[in-house]
């Protein structure tokens, strides 16, 4: 157990999960709040076509799948916004579009079978050190523009209109907020992978809102059952070589549960 | 006297049909107006449009002399909507952080100081919230939400206070002391207040001007010109609304 704390790679998988369950845990619990979490869900599979695009014409694919996560946030905003009856639908045709062409490009191409195993499930325990200083840079910029906006993104979160009568700059705002949320998943993505990103990001913002405490207590709850979940479920999955992304969000699953057990009774 | 808002042949059609037909109005700086009117007939819709969130089909709105697409300085206006009570129980806000949310719209990203608490804190205690301060907002009683909407308007210090139907759930006494304090706000802080109500006898003893909004848009002063503009407004019920305030005697010319 102590001497993990050793290996590099083991210093650098706690860094980096850190840094990324802060930052996600803090967008999950507004979009928790905006009731657009499977916003997250869609973006995130949809992006999956993205890092299947990277591999094929030879680029990061961490940036085209960037690329494509921003373009599909957008998009369903931008369906929601003026709504469109069936978004949800729409996310659901996004979602399947997108991961269907990243599953197809990947088969045709074969040879990359390491990378997809570990676009689908999360690679934390392989990042590597420039993959820190990168994800240093994003999760701070990140929680920068979330700590200096937050109570404007708040007032939009609360009632849109009422916002714009307030004369709080509600587009750009969330132009803003919407490529944090692209980010976000990215780096969710490398942690635990497409498949689970949605649930690191919404599970400890939903159990922190079991609570039922003020926003500042929610918000700290919210982190801080991240990084719970975060370290224990790395710590037990290099341990006995558990699946760290399932181990992670098998934790924040029973905090989640403890917390509703404990306020029945 | 400065002119706060000006009206000009506006015309806003919903779902199809026209609700408001060629209104045209005047609001002065100082101005204390009763907007009346038959459920229906538009008084929400009005201010919506004025405040530029539902869309005219044609006439021209102007804020301190402003078209209203160029108009930016919001902060100086304050809207409480008729159904802002109405929200997610389940917010994470306290009271607290709801109120302090008035302080934006001046500089985005500003920090919220001392300053900003302290006004949060006198709104509190003046709409008699303060011991509920740090309650959940979805925890209070229906007229504390209101009050609380009340305290949020009050922190921006308007310039312009707009209000539909504020009163709606408050008890008696709070009612009586959110009118004296709209009546200070007007007399000595000059504050420019509109207010939709459906009780005649208090828009025509606080307030000096009506606006009567039955799908065209009446204005008179407080006062014998008024009876017109309700018989218009209210048409076939005009007797029984006139009759209702005179009886209180509360008439004033
Ligand atoms: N969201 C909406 N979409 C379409 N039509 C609407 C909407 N809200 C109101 N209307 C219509 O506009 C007309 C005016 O409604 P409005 O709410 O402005 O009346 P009001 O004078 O505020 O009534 P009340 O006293 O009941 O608040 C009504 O005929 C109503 O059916
Ligand atoms: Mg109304």
């Amino acid at each position: 157990m102590i001497e993990l704390l050793n290996y590099q790679f083991f210093q650098n998988a706690i860094i980096g999960g850190i840094l990324i369950g802060i930052i996600s845990a803090w967008i999950g619990l507004f979009l928790v709040l905006k009731k657009e979490s499977m916003i997250v869900d869609g973006a995130a599979h949809t992006a999956f076509g993205g890092l299947a695009l990277g591999l094929l014409i030879g680029i990061d694919p961490f940036l085209t799948a960037l690329i494509v996560s921003i373009i599909s946030i957008f998009l369903i905003s931008h369906m929601r916004s003026k709504g469109h009856a069936y978004s949800d639908s729409a996310i659901a045709l996004m979602l399947a579009v997108g991961f269907s062409i990243g599953l197809a490009i990947i088969s045709v191409t074969r040879g990359f079978g390491v990378d997809i195993f570990s676009f689908l499930f999360g690679s934390i325990l392989t990042i590597s050190r420039e993959e820190i200083i990168l994800i240093t840079l994003l999760a701070t910029s990140i929680a920068a523009f979330l700590s200096n906006f937050h109570r404007e993104i708040l007032a939009i979160i609360f009632n849109e209109d009422e916002a714009k009568i307030m004369g709080i700059p509600v587009r750009r705002i969330s132009i803003c907020f919407n490529l944090m949320i692209a980010v976000a998943i990215i780096l969710s993505i490398k942690m635990v992978g497409t498949v689970l990103v949605v649930a690191l990001m919404v599970i400890p913002a939903l159990a922190a809102l079991r609570l039922k405490c003020s926003f500042i207590k929610t918000l700290i709850s919210s982190i801080t059952i991240a990084i719970i979940g975060v370290i224990s479920g790395i710590i037990i999955s290099a341990y006995y070589r558990i699946a760290t992304s399932a181990m992670i969000v098998l934790i924040l699953l029973l905090i989640y549960m403890i917390i509703v057990v404990r306020k029945r009774w | 006297m400065e002119k706060v808002l000006e009206v000009k042949e506006l015309k806003v059609i919903r779902n199809g049909r026209i609700v408001i037909d060629g209104a045209e109005f005047e609001v002065l700086k100082g101005d204390y107006i009763g907007i009346i009117g038959p459920n229906g007939g538009g008084k929400t819709t009005l201010l919506l449009a004025i405040l530029g969130r539902i869309p005219r089909i044609s006439g021209s709105i102007k804020w301190f002399g402003k078209e209203l697409k160029d108009f930016k300085d919001w902060h100086r206006i304050a809207f409480i909507p008729q159904d802002a009570t109405n929200f997610d129980r389940n917010f994470p806000l306290s009271v607290k952080e709801f109120v302090v949310l008035g302080r934006l719209g001046r500089k985005a990203g500003r920090k919220i100081n001392r300053e900003d608490w302290e006004e949060v804190d006198l709104a509190l205690e003046f709409m008699g919230l303060a011991e509920v301060a740090n309650k959940r907002i979805g925890e209070l009683s229906e007229g504390q939400k209101q009050r609380m909407f009340v305290a949020r308007a009050l922190v921006r210090k308007p310039e312009v206070l707009i209000l539909d139907e504020p009163i709606a759930g408050m008890d008696a006494s709070i009612q009586e002391k959110f009118y004296q304090k709209m009546s200070e706000l007007n007399h000595k802080m000059n504050v420019t207040i509109l207010m939709v109500s459906h009780d005649l006898s208090v828009v025509f003893c606080k307030m000096n001007k009506v606006i009567c909004v039955n799908k065209e848009v009446y204005v008179a002063k407080v006062g014998k010109e008024a009876e017109e503009v309700l018989r218009k407004a209210y048409g076939e019920h005009f007797y029984f609304v006139f009759h209702r305030h005179e009886c209180r005697g509360e008439f004033v010319d």
